[in-house]
């Protein structure tokens, strides 16, 4: 979770870096058209005033798309934090589903979830102001519906629902490691 | 609208509303307060600021969501309102700055823009140029200084006398803004129980809240 959230502060300090450098190039572009437009009364068929109105158009360009990137970064940095809720989300979302599935009554569900959060048995007895005997025998109930042996296998079930896309790809190099091995080996034997 | 006051404002403003505000602010101040009318270096900061409005302005119209005047539209009817709400003890959110909010900032921004205004009136020439103009005429170029309309210079000291007058008068009154902004953005963190300062600042604190 802390791994997505440091990334978008980190390109948050990129678009503050690049929104003062956009300051600091507006205020150069300010004076820098000020000083033109003077020269262009003074002497508009002037070559020199030519170049620097040309000069001018190009600094106030840089500025127009460096707003325009600004606005862009700010918005994929918005997307991310909205995709990243949209991930939490759904991941409630599947435990209510599984919920729903092994027909937990709402006490288990409430309980089953501060169970998730990895609360113990007595902080839960606290925050439902129940016993610490009643959770225990939820506990176990719900443990049955799922069928689980324990706290532990209750946990990696929805872990491993996460893990199934990642772990081929770690398996697989493990897995293929003497195929490779026989697939380098028979080029070198052929020469 | 409803949509809006079901929204919260940005914990943090996006970096070019943040360094706009504290770079006009710290203009406004200096100009006001430090430097003496007319000199150089009072030039050199009113262009500065010029240039610091002007990109705000432009970020107002294509920059981020709540950045956009679209975002928080002049509406006396609804700053009214909100002000209502405010001394009932029960101010409501907004997506972006509050209707009072808003108004604020747009009467600094014109106010802001009158001082401008008429400080380029009284100095049309950018700093740069009179630089420029100062090197050639020390050079020994003296045509510079050559007057081109010279039955229009009474008429000049005239017009410099209003536009002196008006730029001393929006000054003030720009003081004045700036304290009741400071006193607003107090008595709204006091009454909504949530600093609006930090998130024109880093915004530090109300991440260590959400952890």
């Amino acid at each position: 979770m802390t791994t997505p959230h440091l990334q978008t502060k980190t390109q948050g300090r990129r678009a503050a870096v690049l929104a003062a450098f956009l300051m600091v190039q507006s205020i150069a572009v300010v004076f820098f058209i000020g000083d033109v437009i003077a020269e262009v009364m003074e002497d508009p068929t002037g070559t020199q005033s030519l170049f620097e109105a040309f000069t001018a158009i190009a600094l106030l360009s840089g500025v127009v798309f460096g707003t325009l990137s600004l606005r862009a970064a700010l918005v994929r940095i918005r997307t991310q934090d909205a995709a990243l809720a949209t991930a939490s989300g759904a991941l409630a979302d599947v435990i209510a589903a599984q919920f729903d599935d092994w027909a937990l009554t709402p006490a288990e569900r409430d309980v089953g979830f501060l169970a998730l959060k990895g609360l113990d048995v007595a902080e839960i007895a606290t925050l439902r102001k129940a016993a610490a005997g009643t959770v225990r025998a939820q506990l176990t109930r719900i443990y049955a519906k799922a069928g689980v042996s324990g706290r532990a296998q209750f946990a990696a079930y929805f872990v491993e629902d996460l893990l199934t896309a990642a772990l081929p790809t770690a398996a697989v190099p493990l897995a293929h490691t003497g195929e490779t091995q026989a697939h380098l080996a028979s080029p070198r034997s052929s020469r | 609208m409803a949509q809006q006051q079901a929204a919260t404002p940005p914990a943090l403003w996006d970096p070019l509303v943040r360094l706009s505000h504290w770079g006009l602010a710290a203009v406004v101040l200096a100009n006001a307060l430090v430097t003496e009318g007319g000199h150089a270096v009072h030039i050199w900061i009113g262009w500065t600021g010029m240039a610091l409005l002007l990109i705000r302005l432009g970020w107002g119209l294509f920059g981020a969501t709540e950045a956009r005047f679209s975002a928080f539209p002049p509406n006396p009817w609804a700053a009214l309102s909100h002000l209502a709400d405010l001394v009932a003890g029960k101010p409501r959110t907004y997506a972006s700055h509050n209707p009072a909010g808003a108004m604020m900032a747009y009467a600094l921004w014109g106010t802001l823009a009158v001082v401008i205004g008429t400080g380029l009136w009284m100095a049309p020439i950018s700093p740069l140029t009179a630089a420029r103009q100062e090197a050639a005429v020390a050079s020994g170029d003296w045509s510079t200084l050559v007057q081109t309309d010279e039955g229009a210079e009474g008429d000049k000291e005239g017009e410099e006398g209003i536009a002196k007058d008006i730029h001393e008068l929006a000054a003030n009154l720009m003081l004045v803004l700036a304290f009741l902004h400071v006193a607003g953005v107090i008595i709204e963190s006091r009454s909504m129980r949530r600093n609006l300062v930090t998130p024109m600042l880093l915004g530090a604190k109300a991440e260590k809240q959400d952890v």
